[in-house]
């Protein structure tokens, strides 16, 4: 295995582990599995898109082409899409939690509520921007750098440090602070929650909003490999859904290793000749489902060695 | 003293059962009460109609001359945040506990008000007062401890905030006899000022130590017992 095919995995392993590590969480403190989460991660690149497009002339107009102008784009890419998606965290909750979060069969009905979100946001950015693919501007520029004799590209490092960078803050915030706290007892216990004084209300909405914030995160950083389209995010959501179960549902670190070992399957599947890129999703789909035939409460249950 | 809690006509239960059947019953401020009745009986069903978290109910529960009873069919645990921060401690049947948090963690959980969370160093000391064999397993993820540690970190967890009411679900349930009567003695020297309902199916370990202790069979309260003698 070479440096490139090592690079070329974490990249995609970063990926899904933003999107896989927001449906773990939301689905097991809240209890929605979240099918828009495709929809929040294509609004996210669009937004992106439009906001560099307006902010770009200007930024270029002020500082020209000096380094300070292309920090200036790089945030406002990756801030225009953490925000965009968290606001589609609030839209969520607004349609898909808060009406029916007390009524009979809510993990269903959710489910239904935010497949149809998807729907109509994938056909809504179709009817407003058309088909055609989008390019956003590069905020890792275009180089590459010589480690060992590979060439390694600047989008894919920047990739790997900036999903590395958002999912350690996620993993100190849940660990570290109060609301996190909260967020991890809700996860373990749903009835000791309520008995702590932990309100499924109140706590739903920062959640839905930083993992609505990690798929964001996931466009901005996607968008640096490939293009935004209106059905950019259907791939991300399979993959992150089955992730998330591959790693047990609710547990953070096995959907980072279930993450990490699909984007190296992948990476490496794609590279053995006479399979390739064909076989790829093939693969991937027959290793999740052996492991779940396995191990049927997934990555997290080899780690989990307490019980209820 | 004052009346801290008046139910009249409690119905409750779960979809089409009906587990509670207009239930009358006034608790004084400061009271420790015992819940008598064998299993299935609804002891449960009533600690939790008081917090909401049956299927249904109806009824009116007033708590310190506030009403937060009524009638509901959906909703199950919507109020209960509410109505724990209102001031009623819960230790519920089965501990619901959060197997992947340690025990210092768990009992910060507990600290749900401002100023319990401002002094919950102190707070998480006066529980290790209270219950010492915690005090070593302070970083031990709650998940690996024995049920007798476990019913300690809960009952621990609802002490962190100064409740004016604590509801205790089966305080003794599947521990052996003598971790039971330590975590009863736990209980009885507890230094709270609040009014405390005990469900217990082991009506010798209430004997002596409540103030007065109720029947409940098939869903209807059967009057005071008293204090029943056991050999």
């Amino acid at each position: 295995m070479d440096l490139g095919l090592i690079v070329y995995a974490l990249n995609l392993g970063a990926i899904y582990a933003l999107m896989a590590v927001g449906i773990s969480i939301l689905w097991s403190s809240v209890g929605i599995i979240n099918m828009s989460h495709g929809a929040t991660f294509a609004v996210s690149g669009y937004a992106a898109w439009l906001v560099t497009g307006a902010v770009k002339p200007l930024v270029a107009a002020t500082f020209g082409k000096t380094v300070l102008a292309s920090t200036l784009m790089a945030g406002t890419l990756v801030a225009s899409a953490l925000i965009t998606g968290a606001l589609c965290g609030v839209i969520i909750y607004l349609l898909a939690f808060l009406p029916i979060h007390d009524k009979p069969n809510f993990q269903v009905r959710a489910l239904i509520i935010t497949l149809g979100l998807n729907i109509a946001s994938v056909q809504g950015l179709l009817w407003m921007f058309g088909p055609r693919n989008r390019g956003l501007p590069k905020i890792f520029g275009f180089g590459r750098w010589e480690v060992w004799g590979t060439k390694i590209r600047f989008d894919q490092a920047g990739t790997i440090v900036g999903a590395a960078v958002i999912m350690g803050l996620t993993l100190a915030w849940l660990r570290y602070s109060r609301r996190g706290l909260e967020v991890r007892a809700m996860m373990q216990n749903a009835e000791g929650a309520a008995y702590s004084g932990i309100s499924r209300q109140v706590t739903a909405l920062p959640v839905l909003m930083l993992t609505g914030a990690l798929a964001g995160m996931a466009a901005a950083l996607l968008s640096q490999t490939i293009f935004v389209s209106p059905t950019a995010g259907v791939i991300p959501l399979v993959k992150g859904l089955t992730i998330a179960l591959l790693g047990g549902l609710g547990s953070v670190p096995g959907a980072l290793i279930g993450a990490l070992l699909v984007g190296f399957l992948e990476a490496i599947v794609g590279a053995i000749p006479y399979l390739g890129q064909r076989y790829v999703l093939f693969a991937t789909f027959l290793f999740i489902i052996a492991v779940l035939i396995i191990r049927p409460r997934g990555i997290g249950g080899l780690l989990d060695d307490t019980r209820e | 003293m004052s009346e801290l809690l008046e139910i009249s006509k409690l119905s409750a239960g779960y979809g089409p059962l009906r587990v509670l059947h207009e239930i009358d019953l006034t608790v004084r401020a400061g009271e420790r009460l015992g819940l008598v009745g064998l299993n299935g009986h609804g002891k449960t069903t009533l600690i939790r109609a008081l917090t909401h978290m049956t299927g249904w109910q109806q009824g009116s529960i007033k708590f310190e001359g506030d009403e937060i009873g009524g009638s509901r069919s959906l909703g199950a645990g919507r109020r209960t945040p509410a109505l724990v921060k209102r001031g009623i401690g819960v230790a519920p049947q089965g501990d619901a506990i959060f197997p992947g948090l340690s025990v210092r963690k768990h009992l910060e959980c507990g600290a749900y008000t401002r100023s319990a969370w401002r002094e919950r160093r102190d707070r998480i000391d006066g529980v290790f007062d209270i219950f010492p064999p915690l005090r070593p397993l302070e970083h031990a993820l709650v998940g690996k401890l024995s049920g007798g540690e476990r019913r300690m970190v809960s009952i621990g967890r609802m002490l962190m905030t100064e409740a004016k009411l604590y509801l205790i679900d089966e305080p003794s349930l599947g521990l052996a006899p003598k971790i039971s009567a330590s975590v009863m003695e736990a209980l009885w020297a507890l230094p709270v000022t609040g009014a405390m309902i005990i469900a217990e199916q082991n009506v010798s370990l209430l004997t002596g130590r409540t103030d007065r202790m109720i029947g409940l069979h098939a869903g209807r309260l059967r009057g005071d017992v008293g204090h029943v003698e056991l050999a």
